[in-house]
């Protein structure tokens, strides 16, 4: 016979495969009949070395190496680097440059907040708003690639500048696409700020107060759902932001709803930018030559991503390689507090919570393993996922 | 609050441990302390509520025999730098993390990848590098050459 506290209380690892994640995670999360009661983490799962690998190549090829860190914000990861390295040289890049780098920017987070928007109405079990968030994603898409030949890994810019301009009739197209995008995310909005079901998988979920994000360092809407004004593009405006002021998304609840209103505002806020630029886009030229030698010396470069602060730390040695660069994504920040979060939660809601912090999920089928003396049967993620929507259908008993 | 002010503040809070200040940029002060005023210096910082802390970066450098661990804290556009340099082959420096839990991954990252020691940190296991990556070859030392049939090839 076992007793009681053995045979109810155990570990289920969540992960590390999972082919549409950028940085694959395994979560063990030991629970107590229902209820999680510790947490923990293990990334390096797509783990490359690119840190090193950047100090063995020239200025220029670590450009196109730090872009491929990540499929969706790949634009922000190629900004903090030249930006850093522009800094260093000494030779900032021109204003129509750094405009159309915050434009390129901008186009980017609607495209990540509207793939987040999907993902995490289908973790919800809400899929009619993931396939219409898809859906209108297509819109952002198009109007990148016709802007930049490329749906991700934009290469918008070279060390100095852009590599391309904005005419009118791109701008004309962009315009067009905005004003779809702005009727379609007032409407969602309105849904997950109203829709009954959806309210019940986010409001009073896996709550952050104020002062737990700070504690955690939580970036990002992550940081301004719980009432903490961070935001790089306002603090520390860099590129073209002081140019073209952000105006800063908060809310103050720290729940998971609190997280999709964030993101849905600041659509509507990127939307304005957009216009903003598009309307008074200086003129001028696209870029100035850099040295192949940079000066040595070492820069802080932060950027705001989709996801919340992007840290580059970059140091020179004076030659045509880094001596080193330091990357700190935002979510290595916000895997922290997830951690801490879902303690106390159900672990019906642990799908939902890590999908709140947007650590790039999208859905695909992973193993989990349920261990306990009685039996141990293998869940994937979607059994997980449809566990979490059965749990709520059935009403938390 | 200005970013001159917050800087001024920061270093007026760990003046006690500062061996050297330098400002590499306009936003930024930098403060070198001993290994062991690190801890006193960054619940100094804590406790004052001045900024967080936005990353553990490590800079090794054979020439020096040194490794030196950068402990960045942020408030809005100021960048606080404390520096810690150790000796390459006794690299050891105090947890924070009874401070800043958030801590916990950054040490995690420091330790592998540079084979500096934190001592007292709560959770030691591998966060990035495989599980049967051999013991004590840290690779972002500047010794560690990357080719291509090294350890990564194994998994």
């Amino acid at each position: 016979m076992h007793t009681h506290a053995e045979v109810e209380k155990f570990v289920v690892p969540i992960g590390p495969q999972h082919p549409a994640l950028k940085e694959p995670g395994h979560f063990e999360f030991t629970v107590d009949g229902e209820m999680v009661t510790h947490a923990s983490v293990r990334l390096g799962y797509v783990h490359r070395g690119i840190e090193k690998a950047t100090e063995q190549r020239t200025w220029v090829q670590d450009l196109y190496l730090l872009e491929r860190i990540c499929g969706i914000c790949s634009h922000t990861h190629a900004t903090a680097f030249v930006l850093g390295v522009e800094k260093l040289a000494g030779i900032p890049a021109p204003p129509r440059a750094q405009a159309i780098r915050v434009l390129v920017a901008e186009m980017e987070r609607i495209h990540s907040h509207l793939l987040w928007l999907g993902v995490a109405a289908h973790e919800a079990g809400f899929d009619t708003l993931f396939m219409y968030t898809w859906r209108d994603r297509e819109t952002i898409m198009d109007l990148l690639e016709g802007l930049t030949g490329n749906r991700v890994n934009y290469s918008a810019n070279v060390l100095g500048g852009v590599k391309f301009d904005v005419d009118a009739e791109q701008a004309d197209s962009i315009r067009r696409g905005l004003d779809f995008l702005q009727e379609r995310t007032e409407h969602y909005l309105e849904v997950i700020r109203r829709d009954e079901m959806f309210l019940r998988r986010t409001r009073g979920i896996g709550v952050m107060t104020q002062a737990e994000a700070d504690e955690f360092g939580v970036v990002g809407p992550t940081a301004r759902a719980s009432g903490v004004a961070r935001d790089i593009r306002i603090q520390a405006p860099y590129a073209a932001y002081d140019a073209y002021p952000v105006n800063l998304v908060v809310e103050h609840a720290g729940d998971l709803e609190a997280r999709f209103i964030v993101r849905v505002r600041e659509l509507l806020e990127s939307y304005r930018l957009i216009r903003a630029i598009l309307d008074a886009l200086p003129e001028g030229e696209l870029s100035k030559k850099l040295p192949r030698r940079i000066k040595s010396g070492e820069t802080i470069s932060r950027v705001e991503a989709p996801r919340g602060e992007l840290f580059y730390f970059i140091q020179s040695g004076g030659g045509d390689k880094p001596t080193r660069v330091k990357v700190r994504t935002p979510t290595l920040c916000n895997l922290a507090s997830v951690l801490t979060l879902v303690i106390g939660h159900q672990l019906a809601d642990v799908p939902m919570i890590l999908v709140g912090v947007d650590p790039c999920f999208s859905c695909n089928d992973r193993a989990v393993v349920l261990k306990s003396e009685r039996d141990e049967k293998v869940w994937a993620w979607e059994q997980l996922r449809q566990y979490g929507i059965d749990f709520y259908r059935k009403g938390k008993a | 609050m200005s970013t001159e002010s917050a800087l001024q503040t920061a270093t007026q809070l760990t003046a006690a441990w500062a061996k050297a200040t330098t400002t590499p940029e306009a936003n930024r002060v930098d403060i070198s302390v001993a290994p062991s005023d690190l801890h006193s210096a960054v619940a100094a910082l804590h406790g004052a509520h001045w900024g967080y802390l936005a990353a553990i970066t490590g800079l090794d450098s054979p020439t020096t025999n040194e490794i030196e661990l950068l402990y960045h804290f942020c408030q809005d556009a100021a960048v606080f730098t404390l520096r810690v340099s150790v000796p390459r082959d006794d690299a050891a420096v105090p947890t924070i993390c009874d401070v800043m839990p958030s801590a916990s991954l950054f040490e995690r990252e420091v330790m592998e990848m540079f084979g500096a020691k934190i001592i007292g940190t709560p959770d030691t296991a591998r966060l990035v590098l495989p599980d049967d990556w051999e013991e004590g070859v840290y690779p972002l030392r500047k010794d560690f050459v990357p080719t291509p049939d090294a350890q990564a090839t194994k998994v």
